[in-house]
């Protein structure tokens, strides 16, 4: 039986910026049936997410962008990482609307539909986020360029690959968002599916 | 295309608790040509880490692991979330050692071989952390019970369940952990070849 109680004691704010991080003091009900000790927990807070895979089916093609990410620099090969489009959300934002925003702004695309492939909890242990990931079916045949705000710092390349490469990109390791990642391997499960309710479209 | 260079400005710590906090001010090349402006980011180190999905190429189950999770208060229907078997990578520490090590502790089992599916960034954004993850062949009726470590006051249930239920509720949301996902995601791309690949090394 899965424990269903848990108690907030104490919230510290420890960092107040851009993000917001606190220390927790709860406790939670056990799976032997009694309260937990109190825990002091340290909760990063990023909020909300988006993110959109735009692949077009005709094509078998993907569009991932690449940009400097300075948190991982010296932890990966590189700092520009091969990503997809994605942005936080705002107060009152819904997830669709902020991947149809970043699509235009990160990419120059103009996304119709969108297929939800999942809501992610990447970090749990740490970090108070969620992704909410999805699939634009689309034309990727004009897609190219660089993107992004530059009054926001933004400065972005964009690529288009083959879905097969991309996904061997994943297994060796150039692939390492894990908001690319998981919409990418999503897509490889269900690509027959999609192209067979999409009418047979020749590959 | 040019070379592509970056430069930490400045690191200022923005607190030091049982994690780690810091703005680091950096600019680096861009793809237009030139040097960006120097910019400010928050990033969060939660160090980095090891998960395992442990899975039986016979019965076609899977192990994972119950257990509250105060960061997804905000935004899962439960706390409770089902896991991956994970843990923290210590100082020197090897990501196959973290796997084998919290198989152990938070499922009382003994791993074997174990076959690397990837590592990834979970919130590549503002977090440092990579997280390496593996499957690897178990027996699942030796797992089982109530584990986790008292003096880290782990509280974890060890559910067995068919690989099949597992990648359903993955894809409908009752699996919500980034490197569960992963690992239930690639395992059902790649079951088969891993399965044969299992049974010629025995």
């Amino acid at each position: 039986m899965t424990p269903r109680r848990h108690r907030i004691e104490a919230r510290e704010a420890i960092w107040r910026g851009h993000f917001r991080a606190d220390r927790i003091t709860l406790r939670h009900e056990t799976f032997a049936g009694h309260e937990s000790a109190p825990l002091v927990l340290e909760v990063f807070d990023l909020g909300e997410a988006a993110c959109v895979l735009p692949w077009d089916p005709a094509s078998d093609r993907v569009l991932l962008i690449e940009q400097f990410r300075g948190a991982v620099a010296g932890i990966t090969e590189t700092p520009w990482l091969l990503e997809t489009i994605a942005g936080d959300l705002g107060p009152g934002e819904t997830p669709e609307g902020v991947a149809r925003r970043e699509a235009v702004e990160e990419a120059g695309l103009t996304i119709d539909r969108m297929i939800p492939a999942g809501a992610i909890l990447p970090c749990p242990g740490a970090v108070a986020t969620r992704v909410h990931a999805f699939i634009a079916p689309c034309d990727l045949s004009g897609a190219a360029g660089i993107h992004g705000l530059t009054e926001e710092g933004e400065d972005i390349l964009v690529h288009v690959l083959s879905l097969e490469e991309a996904l061997t990109m994943v297994d060796d390791g150039r692939i390492q968002a894990s908001h690319a990642t998981i919409p990418l391997l999503w897509l490889a499960r269900h690509r027959e599916r999609l192209l067979r309710e999409a009418g047979g479209v020749a590959i | 295309m040019n070379e592509k260079k970056y430069e930490i400005v400045a690191r200022e710590p923005l607190y030091e608790g049982y994690f780690r906090a810091d703005r680091w001010q950096v600019r680096h090349t861009t793809f237009r040509g030139g040097w960006s402006d120097v910019h400010g980011l928050e990033i969060f180190d939660r160090g980095h880490a090891a998960c395992v999905l442990p899975w039986d190429p016979v019965s076609d189950e899977v192990v994972l692991v119950e257990q509250f999770r105060a960061a997804a208060i905000p935004t899962a229907k439960s706390p409770w979330l089902l896991e991956a078997i994970a843990g923290a990578m210590k100082p020197g520490e090897k990501p196959e050692e973290v796997a084998r090590r919290e198989a152990m502790e938070e499922a009382g089992l003994a791993l074997n071989e174990l076959r690397h599916v990837t590592s990834f960034l979970p919130s590549c954004g503002a977090v440092t952390e990579e997280l390496h993850v593996f499957v690897a062949p178990v027996d699942a009726a030796s797992a089982g019970g109530v584990h986790g470590l008292q003096d880290e006051h782990e509280d974890m249930k060890v559910h067995v369940l068919p690989f099949t239920e597992v990648l359903a509720m993955t894809e409908d949301g009752r699996i919500v952990a980034g490197n569960t996902i992963v690992a239930v995601y690639w395992l059902a791309l790649h079951r088969e070849e891993v399965r044969e690949a299992w049974s010629r090394g025995r």
